[in-house]
């Protein structure tokens, strides 16, 4: 389907030119800092996406290895995993922002424009450390096992098969439920959905911060930090457990939790398209009048899209602190991943398929500006960076505007064989 | 003559929609006349004129303004060249007063602040030379559809526009606010301004216009002097076939009462009061016409009845079963279809695909889903038949509908309405910016309906369509029924009289047309 093809080509060219302009346009800035920005910017792709040794935008793609025998032979770079790929962190980081930006998807393509993932995903956090030590110790108690070491085998197996999920499963009601009440002030007092999740974000990051020094803190350690998660409740990273012996994956925290987001993102994509739920909720999104025309709850839609899109802002939470961080740290619940979220979903244009390669992309630019401060440059360089790739991305219409122009010019000399004359 | 506007071998493909919707099209306008453009929905009318203000690139073709050639890329050079434009859909900020809209952009400023009073006074004096009485310091969320109309123009004006475009102007307005446009439109000539009129009513050709221009698929099928055609001229060249411009119709078979409402309270707009204790009965096999003004309380009426609306007080009975408090799914579950007055928020999804709006009043149902999952191959032949059965021709299943005419949407409305036999059929304005041959079809298609078997209950503010359709006539004014007329002996002027809000008893005592 040659239409099919020209849109997807169209989809890409966008961001691409994007990418492109934004990097030109800070040029200007790598410049001022009296370095050369093709080196600046080799390097930063080299810590963003490259395997170990990466140093030429070339390595980005093939890598040369020196074999056993003393000779060397050319590998497809993202699959040369000596001493750990940085496409791993990549995809460690990856995994949250799918899941903030799914649920950001889910909230927008129902109309509403909430911005409430970083609330809910700190308080998913939050629930999930708290759940993650809480559980497995009363489990011990009632066991009467002293001793997590000297405990039973058995009962240990079947704890690891039970406390994640019971943890996950907690931390993404706290997150619906959070959602719940911006949609609720939403569809009864017709509050903004914009500005209720702003105040829920700030309430909530209050309420973690609060918990995090007060009744959770597990010890005198200048930071404040709550206890770590029993090993029960720990999400084994692949360098840990599964892939033990990959290099690929060494260096980096990247776990199941990458599976769970890909399968959601499937999930939310058959839910959206091809349910009946789906459909009224996209319906409603596009416009309440028709839906309301049409006979869909739409009340009823809304509310569901919010309960959904909390419950993966929640989930994004859970496998942060079960696959990654293993415990809520002072200062955890400012990083703000749940916005990053928001802002992968809007370049993506809410297409699920597009988060997915947004994500790793946005997480890849992110670790190699972070990188490029321990070189000689500036922290600020990196972010500058970023911020114009992001404007430029967010400049759609302008680029659709002159993608049209150029197709317009071109098209006709070759005059269209299966015309349609207008009816 | 000199000429204003010559625009010559005019080409215009587009293709996102595969569609050629300007054919080497060569276009006129002497200066000082008033230059009708008609033509079907899709001939390409509103583009041939976009493109004249700058708005679409054509691909080949060059326009001459003032017989000196002239480079359009962009509205602002329109506006240099004295074009101003009234779109078909008004683009005006709803939040801002009328002078604040007039003056958008070329605000008066004194230091750099925007100096209200000259801004609220400039307008006031503009609208006093002109004639076109407005208030400066109304907001425009609150003021009717024609005092938006005359805003819009007056902004042209404002502007210096000496050519103006004005695209389906008389499309929202009543018959009141159309016949005192007319007359505006006849000063400006008077001026010596040029006027480009975009309409599908001949018989407004016929009253303002000096010359009109025919349009047929994306090509210019001739330019004539109104004077030498008639309008059944007008519409066979527009169509390219013969238009019966009335439907003929075999007299009602009315069977039992399917809709009836009774003592109907509805609040309006702000809980403002809007219909008084209407009651009405639509049986089956009639069409039941509601006549009046528009903004009497019909459209609260038809969203009350189709349940997108409260009532206060009083009782809906549809098929024997009380459907007062029922919602929209269960009224539709029990043979309702409705046509809205706007297809455009209302009646269609913009955002989406053909398949997609077409199944929003079945996908519930099967075969379209089935526990909860959408079924794409039953969606899709739902929308083939209804492309088919209804020559939906340039709609295509699975396609965006966003860049369908304006009669192709409402076939998409109308066919997904109609489908599935509902035994009542509530349409607001089915055929308002449609063109002849398309309202023939919409007539025939409704009149078809009736004989079916179907209650039709048709709510217009165009007399003519009211009396070329309906068997019984309600006219409505301020919230009432005035009166219920027989179609068959009822007149203009009776309907009139009831529509001002009179009464034939008291002025012109015919009781026997009163039931
Ligand atoms: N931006 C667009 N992209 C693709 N196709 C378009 C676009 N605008 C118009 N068309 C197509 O071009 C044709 C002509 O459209 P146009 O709006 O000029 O018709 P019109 O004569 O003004 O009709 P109407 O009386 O319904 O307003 C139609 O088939 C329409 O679908
Ligand atoms: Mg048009």
């Amino acid at each position: 389907m040659p239409r099919r093809l020209r849109q997807t080509l169209d989809n890409l060219a966008i961001p691409l030119l994007a990418v492109v302009l934004g990097l030109v346009v800070s040029s200007v800035f790598v410049l001022m800092a009296r370095t050369d920005p093709v080196q600046t910017y080799q390097r930063m792709f080299c810590e963003g996406f490259g395997a170990k040794g990466c140093q030429t935008f070339g390595d980005l793609l093939v890598t040369q290895t020196e074999n056993e025998d003393g000779s060397t032979s050319t590998v497809f770079a993202p699959f040369y995993g000596a001493g750990g790929h940085r496409l791993a962190v990549v995809l460690e980081r990856a995994t949250l922002l799918i899941l903030t930006a799914l649920s950001a998807t889910v909230a927008f393509k129902a109309g509403l424009f909430s911005i409430g993932m970083d609330g809910q995903f700190v308080l998913g956090a939050i629930t999930a450390a708290f759940l993650g030590y809480w559980l497995p110790g009363q489990v011990y108690v009632l066991a009467g096992v002293a001793d997590p070491e000297s405990a039973p085998q058995t009962l240990l197996t079947v704890m690891h098969l039970l406390m994640p999920p019971l943890c996950i499963a907690a931390a993404m009601a706290v997150g619906a439920v959070y959602s719940w009440i911006a949609g609720f002030l939403k569809v009864r007092l017709n509050v903004n959905e914009l500005i209720s999740t702003i105040i829920l974000n700030a309430i909530a990051v209050q309420i973690v911060n609060y918990l995090v020094r007060y009744p959770l803190r597990s010890d005198f350690n200048s930071t404040a930090r709550t206890t770590r998660i029993d090993d029960t409740a720990w999400l084994i990273p692949f360098n840990r457990g599964l892939f033990q012996d990959v290099e690929w994956f060494s260096g980096s925290r990247l776990g199941i939790g990458i599976v769970i987001a890909i399968l959601a993102a499937v999930i939310i994509w058959f839910f959206l398209w091809r349910t009946t739920a789906g459909y009224e909720q996209r319906m409603a999104g596009g416009s309440r009048l028709f839906a309301r025309f049409g006979g869909i709850p739409s009340e009823q839609a809304a509310l569901r899209a919010m309960l959904i899109s909390g419950a993966l802002s929640g989930l994004a939470g859970a496998i942060a602190i079960l696959g990654i961080e293993r415990r809520v740290v002072d200062g955890y619940a400012a990083v703000g991943i749940g916005f990053d979220g928001v802002m992968v979903a809007i370049l993506a244009r809410e297409s699920i398929p597009a988060i997915i390669v947004v994500a790793m992309f946005f997480a890849g630019l992110q670790q190699g500006a972070t990188n490029l401060q321990f070189g000689d440059l500036p922290r600020q360089l990196g972010s500058i960076i970023i911020a114009f790739i992001i404007l430029f991305s967010s400049m759609e219409t302008f680029f659709r505007n002159l993608i049209n122009r150029i197709q317009t010019r071109l098209r006709p000399q070759r005059a269209p064989a299966a015309e349609v004359r207008p009816s | 003559m000199p000429l204003a506007v010559d625009m010559r071998h005019i080409r215009k493909y587009f293709p996102t929609s595969n569609v050629l919707a300007c054919d080497d099209v060569s276009f006129s306008v002497n200066r000082g006349e008033v230059h009708a453009l008609v033509g079907e929905n899709g001939a390409g009318k509103t583009t041939l004129m976009n493109i004249l203000y700058g708005l679409i690139a054509p691909d080949e073709g060059q326009i001459f303004i003032n017989e000196q050639p002239a480079h359009i890329s962009h509205p602002n050079d329109a506006i240099r060249l004295g074009i101003g434009m009234v779109h078909q859909h008004f683009k005006l900020v709803p939040s801002f007063t009328i002078a604040q809209n007039i003056m958008l952009g070329i605000e008066p400023n004194r230091a750099g602040f925007i100096d209200a009073a000259d801004e609220a006074e400039k307008v006031r004096q503009l609208s006093e030379d002109f004639g076109l009485p407005v208030d400066p310091n109304a907001r425009v969320a609150d003021i009717s559809v024609g005092m938006q109309q005359r805003v819009e123009i007056l902004k042209t004006l404002q502007r210096n526009a000496q050519i103006l475009i004005l695209d389906e102007p008389t499309a929202v307005l009543t018959p009141q606010e159309v016949r005192e446009l007319y007359i505006v439109i006849r000063k400006l000539a008077a001026d010596g301004r040029t006027i480009i009129l975009i309409t599908h009513k001949l018989l407004e050709v016929k009253e303002v216009a000096d010359r009109v221009s025919v349009m047929r698929r994306g090509r210019m099928v001739g330019t004539h002097n109104v004077a030498d055609v008639s309008i059944r001229q007008m519409a066979n060249l527009m169509v390219g076939r013969e238009v019966i411009l009335r439907v003929d119709k075999q007299p009602a078979k009315p069977g039992e009462v399917v809709l009836s409402a009774e003592n109907l309270l509805i609040a309006g707009h702000g809980g403002i009061p809007a219909v008084f204790g209407v009651s009405l009965e639509v049986r089956a096999g009639e069409i039941l016409g509601i006549a009046g003004v528009s903004g009497n309380g019909q459209t609260e009426l038809v969203e009350a009845l189709t349940g997108l609306r409260p009532v206060e007080g009083g009782k809906i009975m549809l098929l024997g079963k009380d459907i007062t408090h029922a919602s929209v799914r269960d009224r539709r579950r029990a043979g309702m279809a409705h046509v809205p007055e706007d297809r455009m928020v209302m009646g269609l999804n913009l955002k989406t695909n053909l398949d997609e709006n077409v199944v929003v009043t079945h996908y519930h149902d099967e075969p379209y889903s089935e526990r909860g999952f959408l079924r794409a191959n039953p969606i899709r032949k739902l929308a083939r038949q209804i492309i088919d059965a209804f020559q939906i021709k340039s709609a295509r299943v699975g396609e965006e509908i966003k860049t369908l005419s304006g009669g192709n949407l409402q076939k998409v409305v109308l066919g997904r309405e109609l489908y599935g036999k509902p035994r009542l059929i509530i349409v607001n304005q089915p055929t308002r910016g449609l063109d002849v041959g398309s309202i023939e079809f919409v007539h025939k298609t409704l009149i078809q309906e009736r004989d079916s078997g179907a209650a039709v209950l048709l709510v217009s503010v165009e007399l003519d369509e009211i009396l070329a359709l309906s068997d019984r006539i309600a006219v409505m004014f301020a919230g009432r029924i005035m009166g219920v007329l027989d179609a068959t002996i009822a007149t203009e002027q009776d309907i009139g009289i009831l529509m001002a809000g009179g009464s034939l008893e008291a002025e012109t005592p015919i009781p026997e047309k009163v039931q």
